[in-house]
């Protein structure tokens, strides 16, 4: 082989190579150095700051909730839209609308419904089911706000999940779903012995990238809870711009992608195909 | 801001980009440009607190070099200001722009539930009547006969509570904005504003601004920026009366804000930027900015010519303010790098004091020495 067709892969990839380096590459190494570097690294003060258990504690509950609820609710979905019915098209579309919006105007939608003299208050009001409004924020509601938050971003997001499992629904065989009818299987049946296991590539793609953006919420939380509520995220926001301390923010930020990078690879291991296709 | 700056192309040729941007972006913006000495900001509009931490990294110009400006009186509180940064910084550093404070505005329907031994006079006035306590009774009256709670405060995120608590609550009841953080004084104030909280509409810590909850008629008495409340103010000037803030045990503290102009270091076009400096602080010019932003003019030819109404109920509370007997001028400490950090223990004292009801006396010995440490390592005195 000539030296050119020996080198042309690395040459193709080069481009890209270079760009990965110069405009993740460089930054990253940047952050790196301010969260790490001098005789007090930022990276300690993180480790041992008295938010971070906090922070911890309610980015993995907006986490746990938010994925599972999204998957659940994005398979169900996607099953319900394979199916052909008159203006599903258009049913599809009103779905995945909520994408469109921005993070933080959601997060201002949901507060305008849920607040003390918002749409739901005055509804219920209205109706005589309550005489004084509820109330989802405040420092004392937190757990209610945190509600809030979740609801949110279930609201918003569901459709990206929901766009990637719908098409690998779409890839699998009919043949085996056919199968699974002639051999008499029920509805949950089919789901738990046909359809999740050949799902799993698109599952473990949708976990992936959900997990790597609701780890980065920071809008909804901040609109929503104010600077009560605290996930690693948002702390990365907080220590830039209000305590204008760029080191400390680096620090969190490679907190935030330390995490990211371990639950990415925990999916991946737990979920990569082996034996599908037995 | 645009409209305005076409005047000055109308009248010197000189065309003016207007371009908004957040604290943290101008901070990375400036540093950036005028270090590597590609600027391409010719005047830089912002408060003094900001304008400090630019002039501390040395990224400003002296305006000392282009001269004076003719024809128009600065107030004098601006003018120290200046001069206090020509101390510490060896540059003028910067032009007064404009100038706020925070207030309290209040729904006209809360006077029907005024307090015993509290009237409208005393509140409009500022007598010493009118107290932090008599807030305190004030509120809890509205929340025993209406079931609602009216008061309201800017607590959440980007909100100017920190503000209320080193500016106006220290000041108003130790005389100081830090000196005496964990005095027996102090302590007062914290119980004072536990007592207030009660009676606070509990979605306080999700406002940054108290316009919106004032127009929705959530809450009938806040406390804020000027800026932040003016909306309402523009909106139902009717429905809003602007009045000085209470007194405590030692004055009635509040704050002044000063905005300025800069311009960077190496910055093209230099002579323009100082036309455009000329032309904003023009007391006519003042005075239709005062109308537009809710921040007020810093040369005092301007305040006899402003016309909107809202602005007008507005001004009457800041002058108010301004004139009463026991009042207590102070600036936000001028603190560089610091800031962040001297604002975060006094919203950390409010959360864990107020909000999760943690012990006085322990949340502000544990404090103290962080405080303390900020003025030590700045060199100043504790203000």
């Amino acid at each position: 082989m000539s030296f050119l067709r020996r080198a042309a892969p690395y040459l193709l990839v080069l481009p890209s190579l270079v760009y990965a380096l110069v405009f993740t590459g460089y930054p990253l190494a940047y952050v790196l150095g301010m969260a790490f570097s001098g005789r007090n690294p930022a990276i300690l003060e993180v480790i041992f700051s008295p938010r971070l258990g906090e922070a911890a504690l309610f980015t993995a509950v907006i986490v746990a909730s938010v994925i599972p609820a999204q998957l659940a609710l994005a398979i169900f979905a996607s099953l319900f839209f394979l199916q052909n019915f008159r203006g599903r098209d258009l049913v599809l579309y009103i779905f995945v609308i909520p994408l469109a919006v921005s993070e933080v105007a959601a997060a201002l939608l949901w507060y305008t419904m849920l607040s003390s003299s918002g749409f739901l208050n005055k509804a219920l009001m209205r109706i005589g089911l309550i005489s004084r409004p509820i109330y989802f924020f405040g420092y004392q509601f937190r757990d209610r706000t945190l509600l809030a938050i979740v609801l949110t971003e279930i609201w918003r997001a569901t459709a990206i999940v929901f766009v990637i499992i719908y098409a690998g629904l779409q890839m699998i065989n009919r043949e085996y779903l056919e199968a699974a009818d002639v051999f008499g299987m029920s509805f949950w049946q089919k789901l738990r012995y046909v359809i999740l296991p050949l799902l799993k590539p698109s599952i473990q793609t949708a976990l992936v990238i959900r997990t790597l953006f609701a780890l980065q919420i920071v809008g909804p939380i901040f609109v929503l809870g104010g600077e009560y509520i605290r996930v690693l995220a948002t702390e990365v926001v907080y220590w830039y711009s209000m305590r204008l301390n760029p080191a400390v923010a680096s620090a969190w930020a490679v907190l935030v992608g330390a995490v990211t990078l371990a639950l990415g690879g925990l999916y991946i291991k737990l979920l990569s195909p082996k034996g599908v296709m037995q | 801001m645009r409209g305005l700056l076409a005047g000055l192309l109308h009248e010197k040729n000189i065309t003016v980009e207007f371009v908004p941007l957040g604290y943290a972006d101008m901070a990375a913006k400036l540093e950036a440009e005028v270090t590597t000495g590609k600027v391409t900001v010719t005047v830089v509009g912002g408060l003094a607190t900001e304008i400090d931490f630019f002039a501390s990294k040395g990224l400003l110009e002296d305006l000392g070099k282009f001269g004076t400006l003719p024809d128009r009186t600065f107030v004098r509180t601006a003018l120290n200001v200046v001069d206090e940064m020509k101390n510490r910084y060896g540059v003028t550093a910067f032009a007064p722009w404009m100038t706020a404070t925070f207030l309290v505005v209040v729904n006209n329907r809360a006077f029907e539930y005024l307090p015993q031994g509290l009237t409208k006079e005393d509140v409009l006035t500022g007598t010493e009547k009118w107290t932090w306590d008599a807030l305190v009774a004030w509120a809890r009256n509205i929340y025993e006969k209406t079931g609602e709670r009216r008061m309201g405060l800017p607590a959440g995120a980007g909100g100017l509570l920190h503000r209320l608590l080193h500016g106006y609550l220290y000041v108003s009841y130790t005389g100081y904005q830090s000196r005496h953080f964990d005095s027996p004084e102090a302590v007062e104030l914290w119980n004072m504003l536990k007592e207030l909280w009660k009676y606070c509409h509990p979605e306080s810590t999700t406002w940054a601004a108290m316009a919106d909850p004032l127009i929705r008629g959530d809450v009938w008495i806040a406390w804020d920026h000027t800026a932040r409340v003016v909306a309402a103010l523009k909106t139902m000037p009717e429905t809003f009366t602007a009045v000085p803030v209470p007194r405590g045990l030692n004055s009635r503290g509040y704050i002044i804000v000063l905005a300025g102009l800069a311009i960077p270091k190496g910055a093209p076009d230099q002579d323009a930027g100082w036309e455009l400096i000329e032309f904003l602080t023009r007391p006519e010019i003042q005075a239709r900015v005062a109308e537009n932003v809710g921040f007020f003019p810093v040369v005092e030819e301007a305040t006899p010519v402003i016309v909107d109404p809202g602005i007008k109920v507005l001004s009457a509370g800041v002058s108010r303010q301004l004139a009463t007997p026991d009042g207590k001028a102070v600036f936000i400490p001028v603190l560089g790098g610091k800031a962040g950090d001297y604002v975060a223990l006094y919203r950390e004292a409010f959360e864990r004091i107020v909000l999760k009801g943690e012990e006085i006396t322990g949340v502000l010995a544990e404090l103290r020495p962080k405080l303390d440490a900020i003025f030590t390592e700045l060199g100043i005195e504790a203000p």
